[in-house]
C-alpha cells in the first residue's frame, strides 16, 4: 500500500505517513498529553533513602526493596523491547507510532530512574551486576521474565499481520503488556513502594515511582484505546477463544506474582501479607477484565487502603518534597484582560 | 455478594464458619488465630482477637460510626506469624488511618491509638510527670538548663496543669506530625522523651518568663487555638534556641568575598530550621569585564548554581530540608537565564532544582508592560544604584541610565514578562512580588536610604535590610476555625473578643521569641532588637467559611475575611502599644511611619469603618511607640494547620479528598465538613466516595447535594481567582508585612497569567506565592472502578439491593 494512503484498518501492514486526515486523533492526544509530563531523573531527590536503608528498615524490609529493584532493574528494559519489536512494527498510524515513540523514550527514562536507584542504593559493583543477572538466577524474578519473553517471541517472527490468527496474536501479545506486565506487575511492585512510604519510607522512590506510575497508566490507556479501535474495526476478532485465551493469560500473570510476593514478603512484614497481595492482584485482574468488556473473574475488593491514597490528587508541602504536579507545554500570548 | 463461603483463593486463611454480625466486615478475610506476637519482654502468645477488640474498643469512646471488631480483623489480616507487639500496635494505627475516607472519624481514633502508643513509649522509660520529661530532657544535653531551672522551681503547679485529655484534639495527620518530627527523642535510642501534651508545656514555659504566661500559652496550643511556627516548636526549650522561621539577607556585593560570605550565611541560618529570602541584584551580569583579571563574568547563574548545591547539603538537622527563595529585579540582564533555573530539560550546568525563585517588581515595568513598551537590562556593575531605589528615584534613574546608554540590551517588555507566565507555568516558581508596594506600604521605610530588598521564602515577610542587616522574622499563626461561636446549634460567626484576647497574648509570645532568640549570625541580631518585627498570623479561614457554610467568593465571606484582618492588626497594635509603656518601644521607633501616626491602611488609602477607636489607638502610638516594628503576616501554614487539623492560612480548599505527603508518610485527608453535610443528607455512601475520587474530590458534579452546598464546597480550581486576589487586597490594607498567597489554574496558559498577575499588581497586593496547577495527564485510578462497570447485572442487582457491601462499589 502507498505511504500516503491511510489503510483502511489498524492493523493492515504497512507504513503509512499520512498524518492529515488524521483517522484517530485520540493518539495524538495522547501523544501530546504525555510530552505535557515530561520528568527528569534529575528532579527526583533520592537524599533521604539511603538513610532510611541503613537505619530505619529491618532485615525484611531490606530483602523486600532488593528484591524491588532487580525487577525494575530489567523490567522496563522488556517493555521497550516489545515496543520496537512488536506494537511499532504492527500499528500503521503515523499518530500511533508517535505515541509509541514517546513510550520508549518514557521506558528508557525509567530504565535511567531505576538504575539510578541501583546504583544509590546498591554500592559494590558486584551487587549491582547481581540485581541485572536476577532475571535469570532468582527464580521469582526469572519466572516473571521467562513470562515476558514468551508473549514478547509469540509474534515476534510475525513480519505482517494478514490472517486472522496473527491479529490474534498480535492483540494477545498486546494484551499481555498492558494487562498484564504494566497492569499487574507494575502495579504489584508499585504497590510495596507505595506501602512503605505509608509507613515514611524511601521517599525518592516513592517520588520517581509516582511519575514512573502516571506514565505506565498513560502506556495501558494506549494500549487499550488501541484495543477498543481493533474491536470497533474488526470485532470479529474478539471472539471466545480470544477471551478465555486473555483469562488464562491473567490467571498465569498472577501466579507469577504471587510467586514473587512470597519471595518479597517471605521473612515476615508487618502490614502486607502474601493474601492481601493475591486480593490485590485479583482486584485489579478484575479491572483489567472491565476495561476489556470482559466479565469479572476474582470480584475481590481491594484491601490496601494505602493505595487510595494513590488516586488522590497531591499537596506537597514544599519544605519537604517538589511537587509533582506541573505541566511542560503552555501557551499564548500576553494579554491584560482574558478572564481568569 | 460477599465470597467468604467460598474457599479463599490461595488456601491461606479459612472463611469464618458463623454468620455475621455486622455488615462493615463485609468482605473482610476473618482468619483464624494460629499466629503468634512477640511481646516487648520477648515472650510470646497467641494473637487473641478480642484483646485487639478491647484494646481498640477503648479508643473509640464517643465515636459513633467506627467499628473496632474491623480494626481488629483488617489488623490480623496484615500481620505475620512471630511479628511483635509493638508491630501490631502500629499495624492498628495504619489500619484505622487507612480507613478515614471512608469515615473521617477513624482519623479521630487513629490518633487516639497513636496518642496510647506514644504514651506506652514515654512511660516505659520511667517518664511520668512533665517535669520527669524536661529532667530526662536535660540529663541527655537536650534542653537547656533555663528551662530546667524553671520548671524544676515550679514542677507540683506545672505538673497539675496539664492536661492528657487534650490529646483529643488531635486528628491523626497532626497527631503522626508532632510524634515524627516535634517530640524530643532519646539521642541513642530514638524513643521519644514526652507526650504530646508535656511538649506543648515545655514549649510554652520555655517562651513566658513566669508560671501564669506559661499556662496561658500552654492553653491555646494545646487547644490548638494559636500555635507558633515549626522553629519555635522544633527548638524552644533546647540547647540552641533558634526561634525564627524568616532570615532575609540582601544581596552580597560582587565580590568574591561576600558572595561566599553569603553561601556561609545561608547554611548557618538553614542549619537551625530557618527560611531564608536572598536577592542577588547586585552580582555582575554575564560578559561584564572582571578587572583584576582581565577576564568576562559568567554571570549569577554558576553562583546559584553553588548555592543551589549548598542548600541542599544542609539537612535541617534532619528535620527538614533546607530551602531558599532567590530574588532578582528584572533589570538584570541575566534574568532569562534566572527564569530557566528550574526548568527540568536544558544543560544541568545551569538548573537549580533547590532553590525557589521570585521576580522583585518595580512598577515601572509593570507599566512598560501596560502600555506595550520596550524594557532595558542592565549589569549591575553599570548602575549599582538601582537596588537602593524604588519609587520615582528608581523610574528616573533607570530612564536616566536608558538614555545614557547603559543598557546591554532592549526587548519588549511583554516578551519578558511572557517569559515570566511560563516559568510560573512550568514550575509554579517565579513568584511575582512588586517593589515599590512593598516599600512604600513598609513601617521601616520612612527615612531615605531605608529599602526593602526582597521578600522571604514565602513571601509574606517585607523588612528593611543592608549589608549589615539582616531582617529576621517570628511568626504565629491563630487557628480562626477555633474561634467561631455558635447559636442555636449552627456557628453563626467569629467570636471577635475571643480572637483579641489570643491576638494579645500572641503578640507577647512572639515578642519574648526577639529576647531568647539564638541568632546563628551576627547581622540578623542587631537587626532584630532594634527593629523587633513579628509575624502574627491566621490559618482555618477555609473552616470558618464551612462552619458557617459561606460560598469563598460570597460577599459576606468577603467582608468576614476584611473584618478579621482589620481585628487582628487593631489587637497586635494594641497589645504592641502595651508592651511599649511596660517595657519601652523598639529602638528605632522614632524611624518609622508609625512614629508620625501612619498606619498600614493609609498606605492603601483605605479607611476603616470603626474610624474612632482607630484615632484613639493612633495618638497612642505616637504618644508611647510600639514595641515592634511590624506586628502582622500571614505564613502558608503548611506544617502547623496540619497540626492543628484546620486549612491553611487564607487558601481555599484544594479539594474535598486529598492526599498529603511527608516526611512521615502519606496521609489522606477527607473535608469532614462535608462528609458530614453528606451524612445528614444520608449520601455519605461507597457509591458516592468513589464518584467524588473520579471527579478529583469535585462536588460539581454531585447533583444531589443541593446547589448552595456545591457552591460552598467548591475547590480552589472552581473559584475565580479574580475573587481570592480582591479578598487578598482587602485584608492587604491590615497587613503590615504581606501574605503568602497561592493561585490556582488547573491548566494555565499565558493570557490568563499575564491578566491574572496584572489585575494582582493593579490591585496594589505587595506579593504573590506559588501558581499551582495540575498535571496534564493523570494516573490511573487504582482503586475506583470505571464507571460503566456497574452495568453489571449482577453487580446493579447487588447495588439496588445492598448498597453497603456491593463490591463493585468499592
Amino acid at each position: 500500500m502507498s505511504a500516503a494512503a491511510r489503510p483502511a484498518r489498524l492493523l493492515d501492514p504497512g507504513l503509512c505517513l499520512t498524518l492529515r486526515p488524521m483517522t484517530y486523533p485520540k493518539f495524538f492526544e495522547m501523544y501530546r498529553a504525555a510530552i505535557k509530563n515530561t520528568w527528569t531523573v534529575e528532579e527526583v531527590d533520592f537524599s533521604t533513602d539511603v538513610g532510611d536503608l541503613k537505619k530505619k528498615m529491618n532485615d525484611a524490609e531490606k530483602h523486600l526493596v532488593q528484591r524491588l529493584v532487580a525487577f525494575f532493574a530489567t523490567g522496563d528494559s522488556i517493555v521497550a523491547n516489545n515496543v520496537v519489536l512488536n506494537l511499532y512494527k504492527h500499528l500503521n498510524a503515523p499518530e500511533a507510532r508517535m505515541y509509541l515513540s514517546r513510550q520508549l523514550y518514557e521506558e528508557a527514562l525509567h530504565v535511567q530512574f531505576y538504575l539510578t536507584l541501583l546504583d544509590t542504593y546498591v554500592p559494590d559493583p558486584e551487587d549491582r551486576h547481581r540485581a541485572f543477572a536476577a532475571v535469570e538466577n532468582i527464580p521469582s524474578i526469572r519466572k516473571k521474565a521467562a513470562f515476558c519473553m514468551k508473549w514478547l517471541d509469540a509474534t515476534r517472527g510475525l513480519e505482517r499481520l494478514d490472517a486472522r490468527a496473527e491479529r490474534r496474536a498480535f492483540l494477545l501479545n498486546l494484551i499481555c503488556f498492558a494487562a498484564c506486565i504494566e497492569g499487574l506487575f507494575f502495579f504489584g511492585a508499585f504497590a510495596y513502594v507505595y506501602f512503605l512510604r505509608s509507613r515514611g519510607l524511601l521517599h525518592g522512590l516513592a517520588a520517581g515511582t509516582n511519575w514512573v506510575f502516571r506514565d505506565e497508566s498513560a502506556h495501558m490507556a494506549f494500549a487499550f484505546e488501541v484495543v477498543k479501535t481493533v474491536r470497533r474495526e474488526e470485532p470479529e476478532l474478539f471472539d471466545d477463544v480470544l477471551s478465555s485465551a486473555v483469562v488464562a493469560m491473567i490467571e498465569e500473570a498472577i501466579d507469577c506474582e504471587m510467586q514473587f510476593a512470597e519471595d518479597l514478603l517471605g521473612e515476615g512484614i508487618a502490614g502486607m501479607s502474601t493474601r492481601d497481595v493475591r486480593r490485590y492482584l485479583e482486584f485489579c485482574a478484575d479491572q483489567r477484565l472491565a476495561t476489556l468488556d470482559l466479565p469479572r473473574r476474582y470480584k475481590t475488593k481491594n484491601p490496601f487502603s494505602f493505595m487510595d491514597l494513590q488516586d488522590v490528587q497531591e499537596v506537597t508541602n514544599f519544605f519537604e518534597r517538589r511537587a509533582s504536579a506541573y505541566q511542560v507545554g503552555v501557551s499564548g500570548e500576553v494579554v491584560l484582560d482574558a478572564a481568569f | 455478594m460477599h465470597n467468604d463461603t467460598s474457599p479463599n483463593s490461595n488456601g491461606a486463611a479459612p472463611s469464618r464458619a458463623t454468620p455475621r454480625t455486622t455488615s462493615s466486615t463485609a468482605g473482610e478475610i476473618y482468619p483464624q488465630t494460629t499466629m503468634r506476637v512477640t511481646k516487648r519482654n520477648g515472650s510470646s502468645e497467641p494473637v487473641d482477637v478480642n484483646k485487639i477488640v478491647r484494646a481498640v474498643g477503648r479508643c473509640c469512646v464517643g465515636l459513633s460510626d467506627v467499628d473496632a471488631l474491623r480494626i481488629a480483623t483488617k489488623t490480623i489480616s496484615g500481620l505475620y506469624d512471630g511479628a511483635t507487639t509493638r508491630e501490631l500496635d502500629q499495624l492498628s494505627i495504619q489500619t484505622a488511618a487507612g480507613l478515614i475516607v471512608e469515615e473521617p472519624q477513624y482519623a479521630r481514633l487513629a490518633a487516639r491509638l497513636l496518642s496510647t502508643y506514644i504514651e506506652k513509649e514515654v512511660r516505659n522509660q520511667e517518664i511520668h510527670a512533665f517535669s520527669q520529661s524536661i529532667a530526662a530532657g536535660h540529663r541527655l544535653g537536650l534542653v537547656n538548663d533555663r528551662l530546667q531551672s524553671f520548671v524544676a522551681a515550679n514542677a507540683r503547679k506545672l505538673n497539675d496543669a496539664l492536661v492528657p485529655e487534650r490529646d483529643r484534639e488531635f486528628e491523626y495527620f497532626g497527631l503522626r506530625t508532632v510524634y515524627d518530627r516535634y517530640l524530643l527523642k532519646h539521642p541513642a535510642s530514638r524513643l521519644v522523651l514526652e507526650t504530646p501534651q508535656q511538649f506543648f508545656l515545655r514549649i510554652a514555659c520555655a517562651l513566658s518568663e513566669t508560671v501564669q504566661d506559661a499556662l496561658g500559652l500552654y492553653h491555646l496550643f494545646s487547644s490548638l487555638e494559636y500555635l507558633p511556627s515549626s522553629p519555635t516548636l522544633f527548638n524552644a526549650g533546647t540547647r540552641h534556641e533558634q526561634l525564627s522561621s524568616c532570615f532575609l539577607l540582601d544581596s552580597p556585593e560582587d565580590h568574591l568575598e561576600t558572595i561566599y560570605r553569603s553561601y556561609t550565611d545561608v547554611a548557618m541560618l538553614s542549619k537551625f530550621s530557618g527560611g531564608i529570602g536572598l536577592a542577588y541584584h547586585r552580582v555582575r551580569s554575564r560578559g561584564s569585564l572582571i578587572e583584576s583579571t582581565n577576564g568576562y563574568s559568567n554571570g549569577i547563574v554558576p553562583w546559584l548554581k553553588t548555592l543551589d548545591a549548598s542548600v541542599a547539603a544542609v539537612n535541617q538537622g534532619g528535620k527538614r530540608k533546607g530551602a531558599c527563595c532567590v530574588y532578582l529585579e528584572p533589570w538584570h540582564a541575566d534574568i532569562e537565564a534566572f527564569l530557566e533555573l528550574r526548568d527540568n530539560t536544558g544543560d544541568e550546568a545551569s538548573r537549580t532544582h533547590n532553590l525557589n525563585l521570585a521576580n522583585w517588581v518595580p512598577d515601572l515595568f509593570m507599566k512598560r508592560v501596560e502600555a506595550d513598551a520596550n524594557w532595558s537590562l542592565f549589569d549591575p556593575k553599570t548602575v549599582p544604584d538601582l537596588p537602593d531605589l524604588y519609587g520615582e528615584a528608581f523610574e528616573r534613574r533607570y530612564e536616566e541610565a536608558e538614555r545614557a546608554g547603559l543598557s546591554l540590551s532592549t526587548i519588549k517588555a511583554r516578551h519578558l514578562y511572557a517569559r515570566m507566565m511560563r516559568t510560573l507555568a512550568q514550575t509554579g516558581n517565579g513568584w511575582m512580588t512588586f517593589k515599590d508596594k512593598s516599600n512604600r506600604a513598609c513601617n521601616q521605610t520612612a527615612l531615605p536610604g531605608r529599602v526593602v530588598h526582597l521578600s522571604n521564602l514565602c513571601t509574606e515577610i517585607i523588612e528593611v535590610t543592608s549589608s549589615d542587616e539582616a531582617a529576621v522574622c517570628n511568626l504565629g499563626s491563630i487557628n480562626l476555625a477555633r474561634h467561631t461561636f455558635q447559636a442555636e446549634g449552627r456557628v453563626v460567626g467569629v467570636d471577635f473578643e475571643k480572637l483579641g484576647r489570643t491576638v494579645r497574648t500572641a503578640v507577647r509570645q512572639l515578642d519574648r521569641v526577639i529576647d531568647l532568640n539564638y541568632y546563628p549570625i551576627a547581622i540578623t541580631r542587631g537587626s532584630n532588637l532594634r527593629w523587633r518585627p513579628i509575624g502574627l498570623g491566621l490559618m482555618g479561614l477555609q473552616d470558618v467559611f464551612f462552619q458557617m457554610r459561606l460560598a469563598f467568593d460570597a460577599p459576606e465571606a468577603r467582608a468576614l475575611s476584611k473584618q478579621i484582618s482589620e481585628e487582628i492588626y487593631f489587637h497586635a497594635l494594641t497589645a504592641s502599644v502595651e508592651l511599649a509603656e511596660e517595657k519601652g518601644r523598639h529602638p528605632a521607633f522614632e524611624e518609622t511611619r508609625a512614629a508620625r501616626g501612619e498606619l498600614q491602611f493609609d498606605a492603601w488609602g483605605v479607611t476603616p469603618d470603626d474610624l474612632g477607636r482607630w484615632e484613639l489607638l493612633r495618638a497612642r502610638i505616637v504618644e508611647h511607640g510600639m514595641r515592634n516594628s511590624l506586628l502582622c503576616a500571614i505564613a502558608p501554614t503548611a506544617t502547623i494547620a496540619s497540626i492543628a487539623g484546620c486549612y491553611e492560612c487564607i487558601e481555599p480548599q484544594v479539594s474535598n479528598l486529598f492526599k498529603r505527603e511527608t516526611l512521615s508518610g502519606d496521609f489522606l485527608q477527607v473535608n469532614r465538613y462535608l462528609a458530614r453535610e453528606l451524612k445528614a443528607l444520608g449520601l455519605w455512601t461507597e457509591a458516592i466516595r468513589s464518584r467524588l475520587k473520579l471527579a478529583e474530590g469535585s462536588v460539581q458534579r454531585l447533583d444531589e447535594l443541593p446547589e448552595e452546598l456545591r457552591a460552598v464546597y467548591r475547590t480552589a480550581w472552581e473559584i475565580p481567582m479574580r475573587s481570592l486576589i480582591d479578598m487578598a487586597a482587602d485584608r492587604g490594607a491590615f497587613l503590615d508585612q504581606s501574605q503568602s498567597l497561592n493561585l490556582f489554574i488547573e491548566s494555565p496558559n499565558i493570557g490568563q497569567l499575564s491578566s491574572m498577575y496584572f489585575y494582582a499588581w493593579k490591585k496594589g497586593l505587595k506579593t504573590t506565592y506559588y501558581l499551582r496547577s495540575r498535571p496534564a495527564t493523570r494516573i490511573a485510578k487504582a482503586t475506583v472502578e470505571e464507571p460503566k462497570a456497574t452495568t453489571d447485572d449482577a453487580a446493579v442487582a447487588c447495588s439496588l439491593e445492598n448498597p453497603e457491601s456491593c463490591e463493585a462499589c468499592q
